[in-house]
This record gives structure tokens, C-alpha cells and sequence, in this order.
């Protein structure tokens, strides 16, 4: 497409779904016409609700049961065995008192997702950085059995009390808390095994849960944005110890925020290297977004895409220090 | 910052876990693990920690500040010790302290409500007024602690509608304090 005919495409997009012009413009320097119109599509209904049955407070069959009594629907997601779709047919999914009992975890499926790539395995130190509201420190509980440590880190001091409270709710027992700038990691002289850096971000992939993105950012607040992410990863991967694993998430499908970020610190850490995504979940990242070449091994990074996945859209890449 | 408990500090929460929940029954819930404190000013937050953890006592944590660690036991006002609600599923097995309310009565209590007699399931008859107990409802989960307003003994002489325990803190605490 010519650049006169994407920007005049771009802007009767604009008109039609609400979006600010430079996004859709993006969107179709990205993925073309076709599949643009289909993410906008998919961005007008919000992702299904998902929970994930917290297994330190209960058993998958048990709590199945209770909430199908309640008339919940749930559906298996296959690749995420703690993990359903759930139907709570007009109730609130925080209402019921199996919720309230930490039984379960209302969360989006690339949230789940995230940790289960992690892989956190029990005895191990695990930094959790931007940890607030803890829908990930409570995964990663959950999966190290309550055992180790986990360090979440949080700097809002009103979310991190959301974050002690769902600690508290879910029988976390194996956290530190701690209020402050993750970007000052090297003051705690701690070396963790695992570093989750699901990072602040401009929030592009929450389209479908928040139609107020739609018109709430600029191209402005995304380089903000990734300016902090960069900062944080670079602060994560000198942190963890050599062998250790990062993750680096967002819950944007802005490149800036993603490609980039990750392209940049694989330049400044040479001893940093993308690694396999297990289980394989959404679509390979970009190696050339925007036709900016990029190290070939982003491929094994992931995008979660709502037209394609129908959740919301995520930037996934896991790495290892060598 | 975090530092170990004083032992006449310990003694008082222990006196008042102990006098509510039966004797020993704070000693069975610590197990294996290490008592330590933060003071925050007014309140002094008590939390449970792997002996392995005991190291990070006194650590500076650099520019960072500790907010939570391990498992919360509770917190000392005054000279009164409210346990979490976090730790309540955790001494259910250690006590006989206990009130069982039927479904309606649970909803209620969840609520933020107190508990009437038409609410009561079973209460053994040793509990005393102003004693401390935990909530259980039918399904056996333990949703929250109470203080009961009368000798346990006296429950049948009571109304349909008379206060029997008065609500403490129960799990819809969860969602009033983060929504």
C-alpha cells in the first residue's frame, strides 16, 4: 500500500472504530489491511473471562465442582492446566465465596501464560518486578509450592495494597514485599534465579477491555513508556545470576515496547540470549517491525494477538544469562 | 525494617492467641517457622518466616522498604492482638473455637453482618462471652472470626434474632479493602 493510500485507509479506520489516526495508521504498517480491520473487529468485544484455580488453597476437581453448582460454565484451556474459561452467567467472578477463600484467580489467559513460561521451580529466588495487583506473584507461589522466595516489588503505594491483599488471600507464604524503584534492583545485592519483569506499559493490548485506550494515548506516552521498560529490563538482567531466566512481558502490541525494547538489551548484554517458549503459545514477534531489522532470534519471542487468540494482546520473550 | 520478636512481646500475643484457641495452639501454628516484627508506628505488624529467612532480619533492603513477608500472623494495637485473616484457615485444625453458621447466616457474616442465633449451626457449649472463635460455614471453610456475646452454655435460652457473636473480620474484607 502506498503511503498516500495507507494514510487515507488509516484515517476512515480511525473514523469507524473510534481510534486516535496514528494507531490505526500503525496497525497497517504492520499487519496490512485485511488483518487490521480484523484486529479492530476482535477489539470490539471484550476477551472471555478466565480464572485460574489456585492450588495452594484448594484442588482443580473440588473447586470444579463447587462452582458448577453455582451454574459457573468452565471450559478447559488446553495448554494451561490450571487455567478455564468461566461463564459466571452475569454474576461477578469476585462475588462468589469460593473468590473470596482464594480459591481461584480471576485472570486473563497471557497473564497465566507468562508464568507458566517462566517456569519458576521450587526452593528458587524469584524477582517479581512491577508486582502489583499479584495475579503473577500468586502463580508463581503456586508453582513453587509456597517454597523458596519470592521478592515482589512494587512501587504505587495504593496497588501495592491490592498486591498484599490477594497475597494474603490466595495463602502465599513465600514472598517478601517490598515498596520501591525496580529500576534500583543492585541496592537489594540480591541474585535471583528468575527475574518476571511483566513491565508498566501503555496498555495497547487492552483495547478490548478498555475502550478508552482507544483515544487515551500518543506516540508520546508509548516512547515514556518505553523508556521506563528499557530501564527496568536493563536493571532485571543485571540483577539475575548467570544461568538465570528472565521474562520480559507487556501487555502492549506496541514493537517500541516490545521488538525494540528486547532488540536493544540483547545489543547492551551480549551474554543475553532469547530462549524457546515452552508450552509454544501465540504467534512469533516481529524481527523486522515497521521494516527495522532486529536479531532474528526475536522469532522465538511470542505475540498474543485478540483476532488471533482471542485474548488480550501481549508481547512475550524469554531469555537466559549466559 | 524487620527485627525478631521481643519475648515478652511474644508471651502477650501468645497469652491472647492461647486464652481464645486453647493452650499451645500458638506454638502448634508458628511450627517450624520464626516470629519477627515490623513496627509501624501506632501498630506493630507480627509475620512468620522460614528459619532460613531469619538472616534478612535487619537487613537494610537498600532504598527499598519492607512491606510484607512470609506468612501474617496479625497485628498488636494498644495491648490487643488482632490475628490476619489470612492466618485464621491456618489455625482452624488447631481448635475447637469454633461457631458454624448456616448458608444464609455465612452470606450474612461475609457481608460484614454479625451473627444471630437463627444463624447457628453448633457452638461447643465451653465458649465463653467475649471469648474469641472462628467462623466456619457449612461447607467447613472458615470465613472469618467473631467474639461471642454470650456464654456459648446460654445459646438456647436465646431468640431467634439475639446477637450471638459479633463480627471481627471476615473474607468479604478482601473485597471492601481492594474492591
Amino acid at each position: 500500500m502506498k503511503t498516500k493510500d495507507r494514510k487515507d485507509k488509516a484515517k476512515e479506520l480511525a473514523e469507524r472504530y473510534g481510534y486516535l489516526h496514528y494507531m490505526t495508521e500503525r496497525y497497517l504498517a504492520l499487519w496490512g489491511e485485511r488483518e487490521t480491520i480484523e484486529f479492530l473487529e476482535a477489539c470490539e468485544k471484550p476477551p472471555r473471562t478466565s480464572i485460574r484455580v489456585n492450588t495452594l488453597k484448594t484442588k482443580k476437581d473440588l473447586l470444579m465442582k463447587a462452582l458448577k453448582k453455582k451454574d459457573v460454565i468452565l471450559e478447559d484451556i488446553p495448554w494451561l492446566e490450571d487455567g478455564f474459561y468461566a461463564d459466571f452467567q452475569g454474576f461477578s467472578p469476585g462475588s462468589l465465596t469460593e473468590y473470596m477463600l482464594g480459591q481461584y484467580y480471576v485472570q486473563g489467559v497471557p497473564s497465566m501464560a507468562v508464568v507458566k513460561a517462566l517456569n519458576p521451580q521450587p526452593e528458587e529466588t524469584v524477582f517479581d518486578l512491577a508486582a502489583a495487583p499479584g495475579g503473577k506473584t500468586t502463580h508463581i507461589a503456586q508453582l513453587m509450592d509456597n517454597s523458596g522466595r519470592i521478592i515482589a516489588i512494587e512501587q504505587d503505594r495504593e496497588r501495592i495494597r491490592g498486591l498484599e491483599s490477594n497475597i494474603l488471600r490466595c495463602g502465599v507464604e513465600n514472598s517478601i514485599v517490598l515498596r520501591g524503584d525496580a529500576r534500583k534492583l543492585e541496592e537489594l545485592d540480591i541474585e535471583p534465579d528468575r527475574v518476571l519483569l511483566d513491565a508498566p506499559c501503555s496498555g495497547e493490548g487492552l483495547l478490548a477491555i478498555d475502550p478508552e485506550r482507544k483515544t487515551s494515548k500518543s506516540m508520546a506516552d508509548i516512547r515514556f513508556c518505553a523508556t521506563v521498560e528499557d530501564q527496568l529490563l536493563d536493571a532485571a538482567v543485571r540483577a539475575l545470576r548467570p544461568g538465570g531466566v528472565i521474562l520480559y512481558s507487556t501487555c502492549s502490541i506496541a514493537p517500541e515496547e516490545g521488538e525494540y525494547i528486547v532488540d536493544g538489551m540483547l545489543q547492551k548484554h551480549p551474554d543475553l540470549k532469547i530462549v524457546e517458549i515452552e508450552p509454544d503459545m501465540g504467534v512469533p514477534a516481529f524481527t523486522a517491525p515497521y521494516g527495522v531489522q532486529m536479531d532474528e532470534s526475536l522469532k522465538m519471542a511470542r505475540r498474543m494477538l485478540p483476532h488471533l487468540h482471542g485474548t488480550e494482546g501481549f508481547f512475550i520473550c524469554k531469555m537466559r544469562k549466559e | 525494617m524487620v527485627s525478631l520478636i521481643e519475648p515478652h512481646f511474644w508471651d502477650n500475643i501468645k497469652r491472647q492467641i492461647d486464652g481464645d484457641f486453647g493452650e499451645g495452639v500458638t506454638q502448634q501454628l508458628l511450627g517450624d517457622r520464626a516470629p519477627v516484627v515490623i513496627d509501624r508506628g501506632k501498630k506493630q505488624s507480627v509475620y512468620f518466616i522460614p528459619m532460613d529467612w531469619v538472616q534478612l532480619v535487619d537487613s537494610s533492603f537498600g532504598g527499598f522498604r519492607l512491606r510484607y513477608l512470609g506468612t501474617w500472623l496479625g497485628e498488636m494495637s494498644g495491648d490487643t492482638f488482632m490475628l490476619s485473616i489470612g492466618v485464621l484457615a491456618q489455625l482452624e485444625p488447631l481448635t475447637d473455637s469454633k461457631i458454624v453458621v448456616y448458608r444464609r447466616g455465612a452470606e450474612a457474616f461475609t457481608y460484614g453482618r454479625s451473627i444471630i442465633k437463627e444463624s447457628v449451626l453448633s457452638l461447643p457449649d465451653h465458649l465463653r462471652r467475649g471469648q474469641r472463635v472462628l467462623v466456619i460455614d457449612e461447607n467447613g471453610s472458615c470465613i472469618g472470626l467473631a467474639a461471642l456475646a454470650v456464654d456459648a452454655a446460654l445459646l438456647n435460652r436465646l431468640g431467634a434474632e439475639k446477637l450471638v457473636a459479633k463480627n471481627l473480620v471476615d473474607i468479604g474484607w478482601y473485597l471492601r479493602r481492594y474492591g
